[in-house]
């Protein structure tokens, strides 16, 4: 690897200043991950201990866990109400597990020195967007001049997986196979129904307010990484885009990190279930990697819009157009199968117990957005739900995964 | 003249009273604020002082009175407010903050007994002075966090620390009141009962308040507007009672708000914001502590008010910077807590009225000392906690679009 790798951020952001990075052409360079490893990234609400709405001190949170020093990474996101906690590389969904509930628990302590929450969650039931102000940095100050009011509306809250590759033209294939999972990983995180105080009629709402981007949606159907790398020389020379992070796809390629980047999750209501998600990721990979069972296909990007709002509309219960089989399948259903195809694959990588907990949880229909629907309707508060939610998350409160 | 025809002179009606103190102050404050760029409530306050006895003497001293309920109704809004800020969980989780609160308050307390004591001002004098001293002005900050919108650990910081300040300064205060009848020469009973009966009194108050209001708020359900006309019901009875029971409007409405959120195990009650119905209260609050203090007193009070400010701000500052640190804030939070506890208003005026309705003499010679500081600080003070809230990157900068 050549020295243009970038340095992964700094732990806080306060110090340093986020420039809009450009890109040589090197740094499009694939770098090669060796096995199927795992990293996850959670953006986290942080809440006021008054009213529960959002609060705004980002800022305070980050430097004072500065200096009580702690693994992986704590960094700012676009508005001072959010925090991205990132795991270190994990080869296994137990030690990946293991890092989340540290973090977790040196957060939740922080937070509450500052007398701040933080909550899981896709997004926070009742805040208002327009009191949300821009976390400090000229790349989120430059977001707000080109997005506008769209960039406090980002004030939504997903889980980002990473899972390592072997080189670019592996990375493509698997971006294109992971597309026909996407309502999968969409329903088992679904996490956001509430959104402005009201109640979206969605499992996870938050993938509304992703689509508006102009440069959200998918990878173009390239084949190789050759042919990715000429489409992004050419979206760059056209001035659409200055690096990769420009791109908001559901799912893209990361070549610094040698990775595959899975971003259509909600981040879920506990680091538990955020560490089951990473592990479903992971076995897949392995398997769709491994096994080749089947070329990409244009179809799946056919049927793609109509599958993800299916599944942002009614999670497991939606329903699936299978691209390969051309049939309509529960999604229910084939989450489930699919974990039976995996499951020697899981057992490679010790994910067995994960994957089955997952498939526990699909049988008796368990989502984050029916639990919080649930806290609504027996609390009839907004107010409750955003506290039981944090107290969930901050593991103050009995923990289903 | 027909008997139906109003007869003259013309006896003003509270109505009327109130409604006058709110449009002085609004179209007043308006104009003050357009022309010296400074927090609207420095507006009300300085319309209160051209009205009041001190300029024109629209306000003269017997409505300034009569208005004064409406000043006990807007403190009281505003102290149960700043209570259910006071989190019992946070002092304990940060007792940095506590230990901070503490130590400023009795700082300031001794500091400024010390320095008074200096400039020939009798103990007793300055002992009650000193324990006015301690508190910082809740409506000022409360009032310049509400409208900048401000949010942060300086803001959530300052309010916490001023609710514990008022609360010590009370209690110093209401302590002393055994000195101030011993003065006067009351007989034992009234020395050692009075302050008991105050103190145990208003938090008992504020405890039945409390308990009452955490009930009615689950027989009634969560429903926001039903929650709201109910708390605010509940605060304007527990203001009547404190008076009717001469009782402290300021302890029991401060124990009423504080224990009202950590008695409230359940969270029973739902967040209570008075809103603009709050902001109205706040216009008349202003104008009329404006109103109760005269020009004349800077002039009187002269150097001792200064004196006193600056040795308030120096006591304050020192305990702020001693401790803040450990809390493990960022750097400069300090620094701008130092200005945003500096705010001295209608609380210290309601504290020296207190003194001044058992003995006028005592309360006279009080004021005196007191009162100079507060004009000051009734007009720097809310420009100081804009400042720090502005300066800590915790206010909101843009308006947005008129509703």
């Amino acid at each position: 690897m050549s020295g243009a790798r970038r340095r992964p951020e700094s732990a806080s952001g306060l110090h340093k200043t986020t420039v809009i990075e450009m890109m040589n052409p090197s740094e499009l360079e694939f770098s090669s991950s060796a096995g199927p490893t795992m990293g996850v990234e959670l953006e986290l609400q942080l809440l006021n201990s008054r009213d529960y709405n959002l609060g705004r001190d980002a800022a305070d949170l980050l430097a004072l866990l500065e200096k009580t020093g702690h693994p992986g990474a704590v960094k700012p996101e676009i508005t001072e109400s959010m925090v991205e906690l990132n795991s270190s590389v994990h080869t296994s969904h137990e030690s990946l597990v293991r890092e989340l509930q540290v973090l977790r628990d040196m957060v939740a302590e922080a937070a509450e020195r500052l007398n701040l929450r933080v909550s899981g969650g896709g997004s926070h039931a009742f805040h208002d967007w327009s009191d949300r102000r821009i976390y400090p940095t000229e790349r989120f100050q430059h977001l707000l001049k080109v997005y506008g009011y769209l960039a406090k509306q980002f004030t939504i809250f997903g889980q980002h997986v990473h899972v390592g590759c072997p080189d670019g033209d592996a990375a493509i294939y698997l971006t294109h196979m992971l597309s026909r999972y996407v309502p999968h990983f969409i329903a088992l995180s679904a996490s956001s129904p509430f959104q402005q105080g009201s109640d979206t009629s969605y499992q996870s709402s938050r993938l509304n307010t992703v689509s508006a981007f102009p440069l959200s949606g998918q990878i173009p159907f390239v084949q190789t990484w050759r042919e990715f790398t000429d489409y992004f020389e050419r979206m760059r020379s056209l001035g659409i885009v200055e690096s990769m992070k420009d791109f908001y796809w559901d799912i893209r390629p990361k070549p610094e990190y040698g990775t595959v980047e899975v971003r259509v999750f909600d981040t879920p209501l506990t680091v538990e279930r955020a560490a089951l998600l990473g592990a479903y990721v992971q076995t897949l990979a392995r398997y769709l990697l491994a096994e080749r069972p089947r070329a990409p296909s244009r179809d799946v990007y056919e049927f793609y819009r109509y599958n993800r709002f299916q599944a942002c509309r009614y999670g497991l219960e939606g329903s699936l157009i299978d691209a390969y089989s051309e049939k309509r399948l529960s999604l229910q259903e084939d989450v489930l199968a699919t974990l039976q195809i995996i499951a020697p694959h899981a057992k490679e990588l010790g994910a067995d117990a994960a994957l089955q907990e997952i498939a526990a949880g699909v049988q008796e229909g368990y989502s984050d957005a029916a639990w919080l629907r649930q806290v609504h309707g027996e609390r009839k508060s907004l107010n409750d739900v955003a506290r039981l939610q944090s107290e969930l998350w901050m593991g103050r409160t009995k923990v289903h995964a | 003249m027909p008997s139906f025809l109003p007869q003259t002179p013309f006896a003003p009606n509270p109505l009327l009273l109130f409604g006058f103190l709110l449009l002085a102050g609004v179209v007043g404050g308006e104009v003050v604020q357009r022309v010296l760029a400074v927090p609207r409530i420095v507006g009300y306050v300085v319309i209160g002082l051209l009205l009041g006895t001190g300029g024109l003497d629209v306000l003269d001293a017997r409505l300034t009175r009569e208005a004064w309920i409406f000043v006990e109704l807007a403190l009281g809004l505003i102290l149960f407010e700043l209570g259910r800020r006071l989190d019992f969980t946070w002092l304990k989780r940060d007792a940095w903050l506590a230990a901070t609160g503490v130590l400023e308050s009795a700082l300031t307390f001794w500091l400024l007994f010390f320095v008074l004591t200096l400039f020939d001002v009798s103990p007793l004098y300055a002992a009650v002075a000193g324990a006015i001293g301690i508190a910082t002005s809740p409506a000022v900050v409360m009032v310049v966090a509400q409208e900048r919108k401000a949010e942060g650990q300086v803001t959530e910081r300052a309010l916490n620390l001023t609710a514990i300040n008022s609360v010590i300064s009370f209690v110093v205060v209401t302590m002393l009141l055994a000195g101030i009848h011993h003065e006067y020469r009351a007989d034992w009973m009234t020395v050692i009962l009075h302050p008991v009966y105050l103190l145990l009194g208003s938090a008992l108050l504020g405890l039945l308040s409390s308990v009452l209001v955490v009930a009615l708020a689950r027989w009634l359900g969560k429903s926001g507007r039903g929650h709201f006309v109910m708390t605010l019901s509940m605060i304007v009875v527990t203001i009547g009672a404190a008076r009717l029971l001469e009782l402290s409007v300021v302890l029991a409405l401060l124990a009423f708000g504080v224990l009202s959120r950590n008695l409230d195990r359940r969270h029973d009650l739902m967040p209570f914001d008075p809103g603009r119905l709050g902001q109205m209260f706040v216009v008349v609050l202003f104008v009329v502590s404006g109103a109760s203090l005269r020009v004349e007193d800077l002039v009187a009070g002269g150097t001792l008010g200064v004196v006193f400010v600056l040795t308030r701000f120096f006591a304050k500052s020192l305990g702020i910077m001693s401790f803040t640190r450990f809390s493990g804030v960022r750097p400069g939070t300090a620094g701008m807590l130092c200005l945003a506890l500096t705010p001295m208003s209608a609380l210290a005026i309601s504290m020296v009225r207190g003194t001044t309705e058992l003995y006028p003499e005592f309360g006279t010679k009080l004021a005196a000392i007191v009162l100079s500081a507060v004009l000051i600080l009734e007009l720097l003070g809310p420009i100081a906690v804009d400042f720090a809230l502005r300066r800590a990157g915790e206010a909101v900068a843009e308006e947005k679009p008129a509703v």
